[in-house]
């Protein structure tokens, strides 16, 4: 394979193989490891927004090293970007043919790519929300040192969003347990046919797992309330989620 | 059962011609396949119009399902004319359609182009390497575990159906294919061909190797001759994988 590149093409072709196992393997680490770990954090808000804004706070020491933006930019944005970008590259690839082969793994593989494409969509939009969307458009941005209320916030202005949250999160989870499947026979780690069939048990019931802690976090935001605060900051978004026009109930 | 079977053939004149279909009546004979039902036809090619029409060209040649010839997709679904009973058939759906793969160049009507499915083997350098004509006695042996391995791999026989149903397999990708790749594990496997197996591992490692394989597991349910596909799709993306780090050291 070597030989000097003479176009973005035979690139391409060089590190065709390159390309696709980092594909794969930035779905596992960091990405994969990255959602399941925030939706596990996210999902401590049922047990109360102290705990939840404890784990930010946990998370924002990052920050008062200075750090936070570098571990968020070389271990999350820039792994998922190229997920992501390559990813629908794979998808467009693709001949999709579940209609005329209604196989389950040919389902899974469609849905393996659509819910890519909805994660992706999703991703941004969640991104942009909480971190430059803000008030002027209705909803509300996430603030470190006010966590719980401004997440909930973000995610109560609108009925939309919740909608588009459910969405979101269970075509994340899905594509994280069925992407655990592919990359285990990808990887050459379930060979045997018996052995992708176990495997796939076991992915279903992390999915299964991971979507019930993926709701629960969303369930804990839909219902949170923040108690009334001296703070000025916490007293105004507290404020904007008590609104009756915003309140859920 | 004396009722005509009634078959809608997809039809092209020539490899640039256009695409049209046609209906046939043939009358119903105990036993009969697909392959007899296309022989009937050329016998007296009347549409269910009475138009005369150009005998429908297919291609066949062993008649029992070992050489793949006569591979197309019938009622949908890819597989293989001389094996295709039209009493299974018409259990499916009453009427019966013929279609050419959709995967390979059309010559004309049900016959198609698979070359690119023999290139890739040749890529693949799927064979046993030799560069004389000596005898070279009996070759090495294998072991029983071995075996029994490799001989499912030896079955396949290159008809195409693996490569039809793959949503990966087509022409935005320079995919080998589930064929080829189950061919390199069979020659890496064996012995005798093991000589040249890191090139067979470039192969796979490279462009349009196993990575292109997005594991939609069509081509291992949709092999006549059940070839555990899948597995040796995933023996390929370990051994490639370890290839392409032990190259990557080695440089
Ligand atoms: S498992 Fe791979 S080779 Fe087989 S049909 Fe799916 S994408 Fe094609
Ligand atoms: S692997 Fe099976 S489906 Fe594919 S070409 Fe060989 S025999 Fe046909
Ligand atoms: S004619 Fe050989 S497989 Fe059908």
């Amino acid at each position: 394979m070597a030989g000097t590149i003479t176009s973005a093409e035979s690139a391409k072709e060089k590190y065709f193989f390159l390309l696709r196992r980092l594909h794969s393997l930035s779905g596992l680490v960091p990405v994969g490891v990255f959602l399941l770990w925030h939706l596990i954090v996210n999902a401590t808000v049922l047990a109360g927004g102290d705990k939840f804004q404890f784990m930010v706070d946990q998370i924002h020491q990052l920050q008062k090293a200075g750090l936070l933006f570098v571990v968020e930019m070389a271990f999350i944005f820039l792994p998922l970007a190229f997920h992501a970008v390559y990813g629908v590259v794979i998808a467009l690839s693709a001949d999709m043919n579940a209609r005329e082969y209604r196989y389950g793994p040919n389902i899974r593989y469609t849905l393996q790519r659509w819910t890519g494409i909805i994660a992706f969509a999703f991703i941004m939009f969640h991104v942009w929300q909480m971190h430059w969307l803000g008030e002027p458009f209705g909803g509300s941005m996430f603030k470190p040192h006010d966590a719980p209320a401004s997440t909930a916030a973000a995610i109560q202005a609108s009925w939309w969003f919740i909608t588009f949250y459910i969405v979101g999160v269970t075509a994340s989870v899905y594509h994280l347990s069925n992407g655990i499947w592919t990359a285990l026979i990808t990887w050459g780690i379930t060979i045997g046919q018996r052995a992708q069939r176990i495997s796939g048990y076991f992915c279903t019931a992390f999915g299964v797992a991971l979507l019930l802690v993926g709701m629960g976090a969303l369930w804990g935001f839909t219902t949170y309330h923040a108690p009334a605060q001296p703070d000025q900051e916490t007293a105004h978004t507290a404020a904007f989620v008590a609104d009756p026009q915003h309140d859920s109930h | 059962m004396a009722q005509d079977v009634i078959v809608h053939i997809q039809r092209k004149d020539s490899p640039d011609g256009a695409t049209y279909r046609q209906t046939f009546h043939v009358p119903y004979e105990d036993g009969m396949n697909i392959t007899t039902v296309l022989q009937r036809i050329s016998a007296q090619p009347v549409t269910d119009e009475g138009e005369h029409t150009a005998p429908v060209a297919y291609d066949a040649c062993c008649l029992e399902e070992v050489c793949g010839a006569c591979t197309m997709v019938i009622n949908g679904h890819v597989r293989q004319a001389c094996s295709a009973l039209v009493d299974n058939l018409l259990k499916e759906q009453p009427e019966i359609t013929l279609e050419p793969m959709t995967k390979f160049p059309v010559v004309r009507d049900l016959l198609v182009d698979r070359s690119r499915l023999f290139n890739a083997l040749k890529r693949s350098k799927a064979w046993v390497s030799v560069d004389g004509y000596w005898d070279r006695g009996s070759g090495p042996l294998m072991a029983p575990r071995d075996q029994e391995e490799a001989y499912p791999l030896s079955r396949c026989m290159s008809c195409g159906c693996c490569l039809e149903a793959c949503p990966q397999y087509n022409d935005k990708e320079d995919f080998i294919g589930p064929h080829a790749v189950s061919q390199i594990v069979l020659y890496n496997t064996v012995p005798a061909g093991q000589s040249i197996a890191p090139e067979r591992l470039d192969v796979l490692a490279g462009p349009g190797g196993i990575a292109a394989c997005g594991n939609a597991q069509n081509c291992v349910k949709v092999c006549p001759k059940e070839i555990p596909l899948t597995t040796s799709i995933a023996k390929a993306g370990r051994a490639a994988t370890g290839h392409a780090i032990r190259r990557w050291f080695r440089r």
